[in-house]
């Protein structure tokens, strides 16, 4: 009398898949993506085949190819290891965009005022420390107030992107204008640009080392233990003694730290002046190319490259191809989404009811 | 799992079929033809502005065919969406490995971000439409490139001036309340120009007009486009232009009971009771004459700038449903004028400056200290192409500068 309705879709956690499995089955969504972008193309009436080859051509078949891609890849790789932290806390740090750009700010206005009161190495020095400094105190700013009264950290982030946002909005049509009414703030000078090493500001080989010093922080240390501790369980944290407040504010700090030195390697490397689009999106990208690597700043690395190439070569396709750039988009979006998707066939496996077995309790 | 990858199989089976069938047209390419020369072309928009973006894909357009009689062949690679920064830059390079000989940026943006790229590629000619710093960089394939728009926007002023000075004679409005509404995008010179041409125009043929002037702070910015224009509607202005990208002051002014006249695009069809004329720059002799000296190996100017006697400046097709009586015939004098140079724009006889009659000028922005004064009048673009008056001269109101 007690049979239950059974639901038509059922999801049950998996455990113990092995790894082959794992992979074979990110390998096929991989592909399945591959067919989708395919079947866009077709749609869009291009070859598929020269499509994906000038997607690959375009971001990695010249030097000069490759040297944007990897530029793209730098601040998305650098956000990424910044908010892992953050999230490995269960702290949704959703404020890496303004982060980044408060940052930039910082490290613009050594750039614009201090340029020939500061050596050129010292500088750049300088700039990033501003930089760093900026964007940890940006990123306070939530924790203290999630630590102290228990706001909602990822509203409040995201609301801090908006303010520091609108601040260089202001910057750029106030005070640090370049030509009156142009609303654009002047190019750096020369001292004051990350000098570039094969082709690419010197950002690459900052991120690189950060990729290190993050693992390390995160797995051997006893402030990775106690972020580990508080996102598996702020009660447990708590028992076992943790300031639980105090520790979010720290990891908050050393996560805008990051995003901060971002901000700075963008603006002096890349764009050479401070706009308000300085971040460029990187702030929510890196959400992404961080829950796609597990939080594992090693794949992480691979996976911002594989956005950059997405992202260059989608360049290259609608410059070659005269695919609109809305196309590329989408591609992208199908590569995440297949990618993401398959994260969830690894750890969940869906059952369906079936007709004919009574469910025996 | 079985019917997964059957569905999969299939799949690849179905697109590999398809893409094996697509692949002839792909391998068309005349990349032997000597007269097919590449372009590139940067947009800060796309051509669903209806606006400036638009308006230079209309030149392109007739440039290609222009020059497809010339027996050139012009291959266009554009990109748009572009404003600022590093995707610029990034966009520049791209074009100049995919073989591109002159790249085309059009907006004033674009040229802090293309500079840098135009060093590295000294064999490809770097154009920045609209851009101030040829003349200044000491590199020799950067170029700027404009139009005497002024001209265009003085014509399109003394239409306004006609209409209000009608309504003032019917007595619909007193000759203090015709007052401009002007919906501009910077407060610097290439806008100030502009609107001081336009105002001049209008006070030439309305002498009680005045102007107020609120800016938007973006060249392209539709629904802030929409609220400086009502917002100047409701401070009593009853005719709105505009230097901005979108047509969304034509169609607010329409809302509102206000008239119009346009910039970049005829906007008379979306609003046909508010939008009386428009002026806008005709691109397609610049590209045709740039993109002829690349093949012929001939020398660009760094600076480029001609107006409406030479085709360059044009008035889109007057409403005469809503214009008032005679303005057709008082345009074409007017404009045969300009032409011929009798008729000086920034005649330094028809404004004041705080009071004062202007006699000599040496402040303007960027141009180091050069005097702007010549033969009675404000020299606008003849030093550089690149507009350069940025006097605030009696009768105009900032509402927001």
């Amino acid at each position: 009398m007690n049979k239950q309705h059974e639901p038509l879709i059922r999801l049950a956690k998996r455990d113990g898949m092995s790894a082959k499995k794992v992979w074979a089955i990110r390998l096929s969504s991989f592909l399945v993506a591959i067919l989708m972008g395919a079947l866009i193309f077709l749609l869009m009436g291009n070859n598929p085949i020269s499509a994906y080859g000038a997607i690959l051509t375009g971001s990695l078949g010249k030097k000069t190819a490759i040297r944007q891609t990897v530029k793209i890849a730098v601040p998305l790789l650098g956000t990424a290891l910044a908010i892992a932290p953050c999230f490995k806390m269960r702290f949704w740090n959703i404020g890496a965009e303004g982060q980044i750009t408060a940052g930039a700010m910082a490290a613009s206005y050594f750039a614009l005022f201090w340029v020939d009161k500061i050596p050129g190495p010292m500088l750049l020095v300088v700039m990033g420390l501003a930089g760093a400094l900026a964007g940890a105190l940006w990123a306070l700013i939530p924790a203290f107030f999630r630590a102290k009264w228990g706001t909602n950290e990822t509203l409040f982030t995201l609301m801090m992107n908006y303010i520091i946002i609108g601040i260089v909005r202001w910057l750029k049509g106030g005070p640090w204008e370049g030509r009156p009414g142009s609303q654009i703030i002047p190019n750096f000078d020369k001292a004051a640009v990350l000098p570039k090493v094969f082709g690419v500001h010197c950002g690459w080989i900052i991120v690189l080392m950060l990729v290190v010093l993050i693992y390390v922080y995160m797995n051997y240390t006893k402030h990775g233990y106690e972020i580990s501790v508080i996102g598996d369980s702020v009660n447990t944290a708590r028992y076992a003694g943790m300031n639980v407040g105090r520790i979010m504010m720290r990891t908050m700090c050393l996560s805008g730290g990051i995003c901060g030195l971002v901000g700075f390697m963008v603006a002096s490397g890349a764009n050479m002046t401070l706009s308000d689009t300085v971040a460029a999106g990187a702030g929510f990208t890196a959400i992404t190319v961080a829950w796609l690597a597990q939080l594992n700043p090693f794949a992480m690395i691979v996976i911002s490259l594989l956005l950059g190439v997405l992202q260059k070569g989608a360049d290259t396709l609608q410059t070659r191809m005269a695919v609109p750039t809305s196309i590329s988009d989408i591609i992208t979006g199908i590569f995440l989404f297949c990618m993401l998707g398959c994260e969830f066939f690894i750890n969940y496996k869906i059952i369906f009811r079936s007709k004919h077995k009574e469910v025996s309790q | 799992m079985k019917k997964l990858l059957a569905l999969i199989l299939s799949l690849v089976m179905v697109l590999s079929l398809v893409a094996c069938g697509a692949k002839d047209d792909a391998g068309k390419d005349d990349k032997d033809d000597t007269n097919t020369i590449k372009v590139g072309l940067i947009c800060i928009g796309d051509e669903n502005d209806q606006g400036y973006t638009y308006n230079f894909m209309r030149g392109k357009e007739a440039a290609d065919a222009k020059l497809k009689a010339e027996g050139i062949n012009v291959d266009w690679i554009i990109k748009y969406n572009l404003i600022e920064g590093d995707p610029v830059a990034v966009a520049n390079e791209e074009l100049a490995e995919e073989g591109c000989e002159i790249i085309f940026n059009n907006s004033y943006g674009h040229e802090a971000a293309a500079l840098p790229v135009a060093a590295d590629y000294p064999e490809i000619e770097f154009v920045c439409m609209t851009g101030d710093q040829a003349w200044a960089d000491d590199l020799a394939n950067t170029h700027n490139a404009f139009a005497n728009i002024y001209e265009g926007r003085y014509v399109a002023g003394v239409v306004a001036g006609m209409k209000l000075q009608e309504m003032i004679d019917k007595g619909e409005i007193t000759a203090d309340q015709a007052v401009i509404g002007y919906v501009g995008a910077y407060s610097f010179a290439e806008v100030v120009s502009g609107y001081t041409a336009y105002y001049l125009g209008a006070k030439s043929v309305c002498p009680s007009v005045t102007m107020k002037v609120q800016y938007v702070n973006s060249w392209s910015d539709a629904t802030a486009e929409a609220n400086a224009a009502a917002a100047l509607c409701d401070q009593g202005c009853v005719l709105i232009s505009q230097h901005s990208d979108n047509t969304t002051p034509a169609t607010t002014a329409q809302s509102k009971g206000a008239f119009h006249t346009g910039y970049n695009n005829d906007m008379s069809d979306v609003a046909p009771e508010a939008s009386i004329i428009g002026t806008r720059i005709d691109w397609t002799n610049y590209f045709v004459h740039a993109i002829k000296c690349v093949v012929e190996g001939k020398e660009l100017e760094q600076d480029w700038c001609n107006g409406m006697a030479e085709g360059e400046v044009v008035m889109t097709e007057l409403n005469t449903a809503i214009a008032a009586e005679d303005t057709a015939a008082k345009m074409e004098s007017v404009m045969d004028s300009i032409k011929d140079g009798s008729l000086k724009v920034f005649d330094t006889t028809t404004f004041t400056v705080g009071g004062q009659a202007v006699t000599t000028y040496t402040g303007a922005w960027g141009m180091n200290g050069a005097e702007a004064i010549a033969d009675g009048a404000y020299a606008e673009s003849s030093l550089r192409s690149a507009p350069y008056f940025d006097l605030r001269i009696d009768g105009i109101t900032e509402l927001n500068a």
